[in-house]
């Protein structure tokens, strides 16, 4: 089986100031996508702190030198631009998509506040936006049926200060204890073109895009970049940390963790095959066995989170069905694992994850919006816009065998940790 | 360190006015069975994304068996009568295919998406699931406890409760369109195998039925569709009227979250479908109302007050008729200011929408279009929203035509003439104990708290 060839253009240009910019012409829709990655994710938050990248985020739609407050929305949107921002583990992004007549307008706006956030940024936008981001907390985490599963799942599998240790969201204490002065503060440290990368996709031509962002970018001077954050990585877990909670939820529910390799490392895309065999799709050994062979659970999911900071995390979860037991469903989670060891996963099965993996994948490339931001996060992270091109390779290159070698050396039972939902009484 | 003064950058660009742009226009054909076949060309487009229409509106489900359209959908790519459940599956996902579905009040979408160069090989599959599939007792019995499983899912969830609770109000009490879609926990509970076959008996077949296919298609693609579908019959096919939705009468309830830490709001009405005249009007009217993020509501209740991750109106059309809402999770200390200043804001009387605005929301719309319909997916949706709207191919076109002639004016008469304040129907989720009285201060003096169980 030979897979789509990819080639989309992908052409480089670093400015003086170190801001790095790559283009990829894409004419057929006359719109185009810009996209900038800074390096900084909630993996750089210092204890006590955490939920500031998140939280910086926010502000930099609160106006600059130039652009009052909120005016970065404003002014886009009538343009006929898709705007927003979003932090992770392992990065903050900013981007736009907009017909290409807006395309000066998008670089002179990310360009001034790359260069002036400072000089806008007031104790009352930031106390405004302290409370939005607290309201997104409460919204999405804290008012929902299993909101806290992260927050717990990532104390048991990271050591207490562990750059993952802590969620993109943070606590609530750390949003309380936030100043202005932090903020201020994480500017300086993180937000300089040497530290950021842009991705301009769609109808401009690369010479065109690298003149225009010289244009608006030069100005902003280069600052001291951060050092980069190295984390050495983590053999798998030992001791079976184990969690129970009992809460107001609709159904019991457990999952399972594992730490991985990081992102691309030695292994890491066996394993996310291996995870995919296990329980993607409705071929997946965990929906045949457990939702349609037994009827034990009402839904079940494997996934590998692919992080660069020296790992990766690997979940494993289903919720019951009303009478089985957590442990009933847990004990059917690990004797499917067991059986990724005993009965190894055929090369169809790992063809047809990997046959997922393609669709998704190119269902991603076709938008110039996420093309952008795959260029700027292969760049950010690796070094390497071309993964655009020669990523989804790497993952079909991996033969079975691989996927059970690197199944035996992290995603076994006795690595994992565990954490169960009990129901209330009622 | 660098300096504050350092950065000096020129005057603001000015937008170079976009294009021309137009929704693309598909080549139809008609198999000798009735079914039509739309397809969007559109190159560069490597997964294609087919829907198959079916002109099968939730009336035609018997009233003590609602839900058995979701099921039967749900239970199509579980087995046919030439493979098992896993061989299907397996079939399916060794294709690279996603199978999805729809059910709306106006029909059922079958939904499949694939690379380009393997659709022979999905394209069969999918047929098989919508023309011969197994629907076996056990796996219908199957879908029915886990649907069961998601209502409980769906009701512990504070905006899906809230959400559940607005349309028992918004929609005429004891019609089809008070209830959800997939069906309440009593109908469904008496759905069948013999339930679902029957309704796939009755129901699904090719008259009336389009199969819309977007992206880079190959040259053979009409004889694909000929190949696996031409065999679909529709002698046992059965016509089934539309049934427009009616209003109900206003109301305000809490569903009760003991100790939840946010309300969750639906504060609307019922409101028209896209043929109406007021269409483009009222797209204007509610963007600038709660659209935009710097929208009206947005623009105070978070951007000012940050009482808010966010709050929006939106016009919801249905194939005939429609509702609109304000919705939003707002921290329960706040609920009844929230709610004041909410209503307040949503009269246009002394802050009448201004030609800055109405501009604002025309470009918007225009400019976003290219790249919302610019793949296969986007299309394909689109295409199935016109296919069960009944609208024209040129529907997007011609509404874009329409935004340009909206007027400040033509605006206000029409988002008056639909949005009252002070009649609108209100669905909270969250902590009755501490919501209620502050409602009930807020001009929500008949508060009612109900129970979505009951």
């Amino acid at each position: 089986m030979t897979s789509a060839s990819l080639d989309y253009p992908v052409a480089e240009h670093v400015l003086d100031n170190g801001l790095r910019v790559i283009a990829s012409p894409d004419h057929a829709t006359g719109s185009v996508a810009v996209n900038l990655w800074y390096d900084v994710g909630s993996r750089h938050e210092e204890e006590g702190r955490t939920g500031f990248a998140h939280l910086f985020e926010h502000l930099m739609f609160q106006g600059s030198a130039n652009v009052k407050s909120s005016e970065h929305f404003a002014l886009l949107q009538p343009a006929g631009a898709t705007v927003n921002a979003t932090t992770w583990f392992d990065r903050t992004n900013y981007f736009e998509a907009l017909p290409a007549g807006g395309l000066d307008l998008a670089l002179w706006l990310e360009a001034d506040r790359m260069g002036s956030l400072l000089a806008a940024l007031t104790a009352e936008n930031f106390e405004n936006q302290r409370e939005v981001v607290k309201e997104e907390k409460r919204q999405r985490y804290d008012n929902v049926p299993y909101g806290d599963v992260m927050e717990r799942i990532l104390d048991q599998v990271f050591p207490t200060g562990h750059p993952y240790r802590h969620t993109v969201i943070g606590s609530m204490d750390d949003l309380n204890a936030a100043g202005v002065e932090d903020a201020r503060e994480f500017f300086r440290r993180f937000y300089m073109p040497n530290n950021a990368v842009l991705s301009i996709v769609g109808d401009v031509d690369p010479e065109t895009a690298f003149a225009k962002a010289a244009q608006y970018f030069d100005i902003v001077p280069a600052a001291d970049r951060p050092e980069k954050l190295i984390t050495d990585p983590l053999p798998p877990l030992t001791g079976l940390p184990r969690i129970e909670t009992t809460q107001d939820v609709p159904s019991e529910a457990v999952y399972l963790t594992w730490r991985l390799p990081a992102d691309r490392a030695p292994g890491f895309d066996a394993l996310d095959l291996g995870f995919g065999v296990l329980g993607q799709g409705q071929s997946s050994r965990l929906i045949k066995s457990l939702v349609r062979g037994r009827e034990i659970a009402e839904s079940a999911y494997a996934s590998a989170m692919g992080l660069v900071g020296g790992n990766s995390l690997g979940m494993v979860g289903a919720r019951a069905r009303a009478g089985t037991t957590p442990e009933e469903l847990e004990d059917a989670l690990l004797s499917e694992i067991d059986r990724l060891a005993d009965e190894p996963p055929t090369s169809a099965e790992v063809e047809r994850a990997k046959a997922q993996t393609e669709r998704h994948w190119m269902q991603e490339l076709a938008r110039i919006d996420s093309r952008a931001d795959q260029l700027s996060g292969f760049a950010t992270l690796y070094d390497d816009p071309q993964l655009i091109n020669t990523r989804f390779a790497e993952v079909e290159a991996i033969t079975p065998e691989e996927v059970s070698a690197a199944v035996a050396e992290w995603f076994t039972p006795e690595r994992r940790a565990s954490l169960i939902y009990r129901k209330e009484g009622r | 360190m660098s300096q504050p003064n350092a950065f000096a950058p020129g005057p603001r660009p000015h937008i170079a006015e976009p294009g021309p742009w137009s929704f693309p226009t598909p080549r139809r054909a008609t198999l000798d069975n009735g079914l039509e076949v739309v397809s969007y060309d559109l190159p560069g487009q490597h997964v294609i994304s087919a829907s198959l229409v079916l002109d099968v509106p939730l009336a035609a489900e018997p009233r003590e068996l609602e839900g058995v359209a979701t099921i039967t959908c749900r239970t199509l790519d579980e087995g046919t009568a030439k493979h098992s459940t896993d061989e299907f599956a397996e079939l399916l996902e060794t294709a690279g295919a996603g199978f999805g579905l729809d059910v709306s009040s106006a029909g059922l979408q079958l939904i499949l998406d694939v690379p380009s160069r393997r659709l022979d090989a999905a394209l069969d599959l999918f047929a098989e699931a919508v023309t011969i599939p197994a629907l076996a007792g056990p796996d219908i019995d199957r879908q029915v406890q886990l649907r069961l499983a998601e209502i409980g899912q769906a009701r512990a969830n504070p905006s899906q409760a809230a959400a559940i609770a607005f349309r028992r109000t918004v929609f005429a009490a004891g019609t089809r369109y008070a209830r959800m879609n997939d069906g309440e926990p009593d109908t469904v509970a008496a759905v069948d195998a013999e339930a679902a076959q029957s309704f796939h008996h009755d129901h699904f077949g090719p008259r009336g039925s389009k199969l819309i296919l977007a992206g880079e298609l190959p040259d053979t693609v009409q004889s694909l569709v000929e190949q696996h579908f031409g065999v679909w019959s529709g002698d046992h096919q059965r016509a089934v009227d539309h049934r427009p939705p009616e209003p109900g009468a206003r109301r305000s309830v809490i569903v009760h979250r003991p100790g939840a830490v946010q309300a969750d709001l639906q504060f609307g009405g019922f409101g028209i479908d896209r043929t109406d005249p007021r269409w483009a009007d009222i797209s204007v009217a509610s963007y600038i109302m709660g659209g935009a993020f710097l929208s009206r509501l947005n623009g105070v209740l978070r951007e000012e007050l940050g009482y808010t991750y966010g709050v929006r109106m939106g016009f919801n059309p249905l194939r005939s008729g429609g509702t609109f809402s304000v919705s939003g999770s707002f921290r329960t200390e706040v609920i009844g200011d929230a709610l004041t200043r909410a209503r307040d804001l949503l009269s246009i009387k002394d802050q009448p929408f201004t030609p800055a605005e109405v501009k604002d929301a025309v470009t918007y719309f225009a400019g976003v279009s290219p790249l919302r319909y610019a793949t296969a997916d986007g299309v394909a949706d689109q295409a199935a929203i016109q296919a069960l709207a009944v609208l024209p191919d040129d529907y997007l076109d011609q509404r874009l035509a329409r935004l340009r002639d909206v007027t400040p004016e033509s605006a206000a008469a029409a988002y008056e003439s639909l949005v009252d304040p002070d009649q609108l129907t209100l669905a909270v989720a969250g902590d009755a104990d501490k919501i209620a009285e502050p409602l009930r201060q807020a001009r929500f003096a008949d508060i009612e708290i109900i129970d979505l169980e009951g």
